[in-house]
């Protein structure tokens, strides 16, 4: 893949946005499809993210549309952005 | 009658409830349904399935089923397979509902619609319902229901779950659908003919048509977030909030508790009265009455936990407590996800264990499942509150703090941390992994009194139910244990010593008194299998029978007498781990499909409890010199 190169969800700050652009296939963990779950939840291509809040070395609160869901950092680190 | 019952019920058409977690669903189908409602479980599984019936204005009758919430039929959870088996006509024992009533968050339709574009492709007869359109409407979300409608293919109907009279227009559309011939679904297979992506590209499209908003939405939630998950501050409110909550369960419930005490006392005189001496008297006053009123004085305190924990839910305050603790958790090798059914156990370890379904993880969910019971669940506050009140003074600490409130904190505390390092210790042994967490913060909104007050409500029922049959009868079967034999002739201990109770307690004294045991105590913790709360009721029972002839003598100041500090301290140390509950290791054994999970558990709380009585029994005598 050519996003390799991206900054990931995972490298915002609190307050930043950014716009989803590509979605890496996770491992499907523990039988969970986390990169097919992330686009039914609203991560697709093309789409405004925010980061609201972050805990040290824990998950970040990210909005997307008007939802706001708490993801792990390797599940955002699947999510290729770019930045404001 | 069984034939009649059921031929009825298949000419009535079936509504299945749908929708995504936290779009108000379940309290649409209370206001459909009110009290006519059915609880039980999906054949073979654990997971709760609600039917419930209600009479259209039209008079036309209707069954309601309420789905488990689901973000997708693709499921990720064993709720949401439920969820699409149903659905899909797949699960045994169930037949396809007639229509789908989909339940939307109406100030969320971008996270909700694309549901219903992947349900629709199912082809079964479909209702949108847009829920919480009132708040939509405050926030300024114009939604155009008429193109909706025709966007989606599909009748919409707006409602407000919460309100009475919000299920109006949902009615009047049922009634006006025709029901009649049954409809096959298509193959599961179908919800893949677009792909994810193509389809969140349609609900922007149908959004861009059919809904305006004024105004940004969902700032308020934002600026509570700010404050709530803020790195520094969000971690200190979650400590004051748990800190409160303990408090109020200690300091609230002394009034009634009271109020319990001196009515089931009052009760017992007047019932005594009536029968005269004898050994009825003794069964029904003695027994029955003094057993259970030592148990049901703890219902101010275990409603008092629940209010708290279901009026946290309600606002939307759980997701954030299980989103700054996800760290904590993740350090163990958890996920912010086993927060709530392990809060859950605080109140009961059943619907704790039962709760964790929700953890996608199978790994997660078994070490969650292992580790509820040492949450310190209400059963035990009763135990813990008349040891506290026996042996910790009630004395103020630091200005404002309660010396036995303290000690209560620091009882949590133990089998908070306890849990932890069990929870370590199990996923280190089969070897570190990370799991997606991918919770959803809903949006704040004020708690519904009318639901906070059925859930309590519910509580009480089930905690009264135990009290009415499972604790009754243990005392009875107790008393009868206490009372026969009776007490040879020229006896110099008191009857119950030569009593069936008594022979079982002195032999399991021996293994007992190294961790400070009496026989009294060993004799309670046989039918304290049966449930924790039991065993205040049986030491009740074995004092009442065995010399404490002052009545009206309550036990604490009893045992405060007859047992060292030393001992007191001990039992707590027990009780912090101990599995005193059948029902809990029986629906491990069911959740987990074997019952190895139910006897590793037995096995190991049971070893952890003599540790720790062990030792605390130990420190507790050297330092008071005895």
């Amino acid at each position: 893949m050519t996003h390799a190169a991206l900054p990931t969800l995972d490298s915002l700050k609190t307050g930043q946005s950014a716009t989803v652009v590509h979605l890496a296939s996770g491992a499907q963990e523990g039988g969970i499809d986390v990169q097919r779950r992330l686009m039914e939840l609203g991560f697709v291509p093309g789409e405004r993210i925010r980061v609201l809040k972050r805990v040290m070395g824990g998950p970040l609160a990210v909005k997307v549309g008007e939802s706001t869901f708490a993801l792990r950092r390797f599940e955002a680190a699947l999510v290729s952005i770019q930045a404001d | 009658m069984g034939v009649m019952e059921s031929q009825v019920a298949s000419r009535t058409p079936l509504v299945a409830l749908l929708g995504n977690p936290n779009c108000g669903k379940t309290a649409l189908f209370n206001r459909l349904t009110g009290a006519r409602q059915k609880v039980a479980n999906y054949a073979g599984v654990t997971i709760e399935r609600k039917e419930g019936s209600f009479t259209s204005p039209a008079g036309r009758a209707f069954r309601v089923l309420d789905l488990p919430g689901a973000y997708s039929l693709n499921a990720q959870t064993p709720d949401e397979g439920i969820t699409r088996d149903v659905v899909a006509g797949l699960r045994a024992g169930e037949v396809p509902p007639d229509a789908i009533l989909c339940v939307v968050n109406a100030t969320n339709l971008r996270l909700n619609l694309r549901l219903v574009l992947e349900l629709r492709r199912l082809g079964l007869p479909m209702v949108l319902a847009l829920n919480m359109v009132d708040v939509a409407k405050k926030r300024g979300i114009e939604i155009d229901t008429a193109k909706l409608s025709q966007e989606l293919g599909m009748p919409v109907v707006e409602t407000v779950a919460i309100q009475s009279g919000g299920e109006k227009a949902l009615l009047a559309q049922l009634d006006a659908m025709p029901f009649g011939v049954p409809v096959t679904p298509k193959p599961l297979s179908a919800i893949d003919e677009v792909s994810v992506e193509d389809t969140q590209r349609e609900v922007r499209r149908i959004l861009s048509v059919a809904v305006s908003s004024a105004k940004d939405t969902g700032n308020l939630s934002e600026k509570i977030d700010g404050v709530v998950l803020h790195p520094i501050a969000g971690p200190i409110i979650l400590a004051l909030l748990m800190f409160v909550i303990f408090q109020a369960v200690f300091s609230w419930g002394d009034a009634p508790i009271e109020l319990i005490e001196a009515g089931m006392g009052a009760f017992g005189q007047m019932v005594g009265s009536w029968i005269g001496e004898g050994m009825l008297h003794s069964l029904i006053v003695d027994g029955i009455i003094a057993g259970v009123g030592s148990v049901l004085v703890f219902l101010p305190q275990i409603l008092i936990l629940f209010f708290f924990i279901l009026l946290l839910e309600d606002v939307g305050y759980l997701p954030r407590a299980a989103f700054l603790l996800d760290r904590i958790m993740g350090s163990v090798g958890l996920s912010g996800r086993s927060f709530l059914p392990l809060l859950s156990s605080f109140a009961c370890a059943i619907p704790g264990v039962m709760a964790a379904r929700t953890i996608q993880n199978p790994r997660d969910r078994l070490v969650t499942i292992m580790i509820a019971p040492l949450m310190t669940c209400s059963a035990r506050l009763p135990v813990y509150a008349l040891l506290i009140a026996a042996f910790i003074p009630d004395r103020v600490v630091g200005g404002f703090m309660n010396l036995q409130g303290i000690v209560l904190f620091v009882l949590y505390l133990a089998g908070i941390l306890s849990a932890m390092a069990v929870a370590w210790f199990m996923k280190r042994r089969n070897g570190y992994k990370q799991h997606a967490l991918m919770l959803e913060l809903p949006a704040y909104h004020w708690p519904h009194p009318r639901g906070l007050a059925s859930g309590l409500l519910e509580r009480a029922k089930i905690f009264l139910m135990r009290v009415g049959t499972l604790i009754l009868a243990m005392m009875i079967l107790l008393w009868l244990f206490s009372s026969f034999p009776g007490a040879p002739e020229g006896a110099t201990h008191p009857p119950i010593y030569y009593s069936v109770a008594g022979m079982i307690g002195r032999a399991l004294e021996v293994v007992l008194a190294p961790i400070g045991f009496n026989w009294q105590i060993a004799i309670a913790l046989v039918p304290g299998m049966a449930a924790r709360e039991v065993a205040v009721g049986a030491l009740g029972t074995v004092y009442a029978l065995s010399g404490g002839d002052e009545v009206g003598n309550t036990l604490a100041p009893l045992i405060a007498q007859s047992w060292s500090l030393a001992t007191g301290l001990s039992l707590l140390a027990w009780y912090v781990y101990a599995p005193h509950c059948l029902p809990t290791l029986a629906t491990v054994a069911r959740e987990t499909g074997s019952r190895k999970y139910a006897w590793i558990m037995a096995g190991y709380m049971f070893a952890l409890a003599y540790v720790a009585a062990f030792i605390v029994y130990r420190v507790t005598l050297a330092f008071t010199g005895a």
